[in-house]
């Protein structure tokens, strides 16, 4: 007898540690910085707020790139949180930029990169703060004239596609930043690690005397929560290319959550590891208009 | 109560299924030694070099250690559990086929000192198993494919989520807290299969519906489309033990889910012992 009431204490001291012990559940919308440093320079600075969304949807039916009736949402979205740079993934091509930069009211510059093998192609925007060439749109004819505001724009070669990506400065005192948007293949994981090496290789060329950050849809996810991934034809090849970027940059977004459908983390924000501190990483769930497939993901850093 | 352990013991080391378990265990450490050595080597030249310059398929990444880390990882899920529940599925329902269970019964020992008694020798024949299976991975290991840290990467077993490192005598280290870490894990396996032992006559059925148990959750539990049951399922705080194994272990996590499997270890033993208290052994 005395053994089988040991036997229920046991299991009861357990039942108790069980509950006592459960891992307690972050709140994945809420800001997050970790780290003493992000800490005591997160109040510090100015802050720089970016914002990266995959438009596309994910209705294989019809279009899958972004749908132009979607846009005065999208542009609603991004006027509401204010980000200092966006970079957009699935555009159809120029004319749905100058359709959002419209929908925008010109306050943000645009540029979308060449589409190269894919169908759609990746866009940046820039905040305008009040310069004189307010009412720009970009695009590559209009390069030249944002070189006198210190906001250029550059093609990506990154495998057999481009990524879009801008360099501009918040200040004329601060250092330059270089925010490159980006969009990985869909089906091929062999083909994202050419693309994200390409991507990464590029931007630290830039980073001598810039902050770089590339944002996009690298559609992979390398997460423990996955106990089979089906949507990727080898784990190898995806883990290489995290490995990669985190090889030199820091996922600003890793505690944001998912970013996707079905649940999937595969929207990414990745910035320098030291020099800037984490203030904000949000997914803004809920927002995705029509048939969207991903929400967006605002990161906010103090430089 | 040691009486009763020491001749338990005994019937353990007599019994021929214990051989089988360590000689099968060596043979899959042979099968994975070839395959590991033969992999390592196709990738780790020509093309493969190029294209993993960072993660896996590179020389650093293959050593004694990840060796053992993937050895250990397959046979955790899908080898070590069968012979637990072999071992554990036999124990009651083995003695009533053999026709020793009332023989036992009418000993001056109590019912639960037997079941109880029986369980500790399951679990010490699982602990032995895994200390024999980690210390021959890491001879084997060791001799034939050299040693280095333990580099830790996303993807395939699902480990970590960002790239990690442990070095080659912290790793050590942690394949010993492995050891006590997956018996403990183990032994939901073994309590269900002592209960199922309790209540079936035959050591066979008892086996089986344990290993139906565990593998139909097991790979339930793998399945995107289950994803919200997950969390319910024993196999899923069973895979806690590998906490040990990452660079930054989840202390508090593995706590919790340690305590999660000793609920089930401790329910399902006491319902093994109510039910066998209170069993008619009439064969």
């Amino acid at each position: 007898m005395r053994l089988k009431f040991l036997l229920g204490a046991f299991f009861i001291l357990s039942l108790l540690g069980a509950i006592v012990l459960a891992p307690q559940r972050l709140s994945r919308n809420t800001d997050r910085s970790d780290g003493t440093v992000d800490e005591i320079r997160r109040h510090e600075g100015r802050r720089l707020r970016l914002l990266s969304w995959n438009i596309g949807n994910g209705d294989l039916e019809s279009e899958t790139r972004a749908h132009s009736e979607d846009l005065p949402i999208v542009a609603q979205v991004i006027m509401d949180n204010d980000p200092d740079a966006v970079a957009l993934q699935e555009l159809t091509g120029e004319d749905q930029l100058r359709l959002l930069l419209a929908h925008l009211k010109n306050r943000y510059r645009g540029y979308v990169c060449s589409p190269g093998s894919a169908d759609r192609t990746d866009a940046v925007l820039i905040k305008d703060n009040g310069g004189s060439g307010r009412g720009d749109r970009s695009g590559r004819q209009d390069h030249n004239a944002h070189i006198d505001l210190g906001v250029r724009f550059d093609d990506v070669p990154a495998g057999d596609r481009f990524a879009a990506a801008a360099t501009f400065r918040l200040h004329k005192d601060f250092p330059e930043i270089v925010l490159v948007s980006a969009h990985a293949d869909a089906f091929s994981a062999s083909r994202r690690r050419t693309f994200a090496a390409d991507v990464v290789d590029w931007a630290r060329s830039q980073t001598n005397a810039a902050i770089a950050f590339i944002a996009g849809d690298f559609n992979f996810e390398v997460s423990t929560r996955n106990k089979t991934n089906l949507f990727t034809d080898d784990a190898k090849h995806d883990s290489e290319s995290y490995a990669y970027l985190l090889k030199y940059f820091r996922d600003l977004g890793r505690d944001a959550g998912e970013t996707s459908i079905n649940d999937r983390r595969i929207d990414y924000i990745f910035g320098p590891p030291e020099i800037v501190a984490l203030h904000r990483a949000e997914v803004l769930r809920g927002i995705a208009v029509g048939r969207m497939d991903h929400w967006p993901l605002l990161v906010e850093v103090a430089l | 109560m040691i009486t009763q352990l020491s001749l338990e013991l005994l019937k353990l080391v007599r019994s021929k299924g214990f051989y089988l378990s360590f000689a099968a265990l060596s043979a899959f450490v042979l099968l994975m030694l070839w395959g590991f050595y033969s992999y390592a080597q196709q990738k780790t030249s020509g093309l493969a070099t190029e294209q993993f310059k960072y993660t896996y398929e590179s020389k650093s990444y293959f050593n004694g250690l990840t060796f053992t880390l993937y050895s250990l990882m397959f046979v955790f899920s899908l080898i070590i559990p069968i012979f637990v529940a072999m071992n554990a599925g036999g124990q009651i329902a083995g003695e009533r086929r053999a026709g020793t269970l009332r023989m036992i019964c009418i000993r001056p020992v109590s019912r639960v000192s037997i079941v109880l008694s029986k369980f500790l020798v399951v679990a010490i024949h699982t602990y032995v198993l895994l200390v024999f299976f980690i210390g021959l991975n890491l001879l084997v290991g060791l001799l034939f494919v050299g040693w280095g840290n333990l580099d830790l990467y996303p993807g395939p077993l699902n480990l970590v989520d960002e790239p990690g490192r442990i070095l080659r005598d912290d790793a050590l280290w942690r394949f010993f807290y492995a050891s006590f870490s997956g018996t403990w894990a183990l032994l939901v396996v073994a309590a269900i299969a002592m209960l199922l032992s309790v209540v079936f006559d035959n050591p066979v059925t008892a086996v089986a519906a344990t290993l139906a148990v565990y593998l139909t959750l097991y790979i339930v539990g793998r399945i995107e489309f289950f994803a919200t049951l997950r969390p319910f399922f024993f196999t899923t705080d069973m895979d806690f033990w590998r906490d040990v194994l990452k660079p930054e272990v989840p202390w508090h996590n593995s706590y919790h889910y340690a305590c999660t499997c000793g609920a089930y270890i401790f329910g399902l033993l006491l319902a093994a012992v109510v039910i066998f208290d209170r069993k008619d052994l009439t064969n």
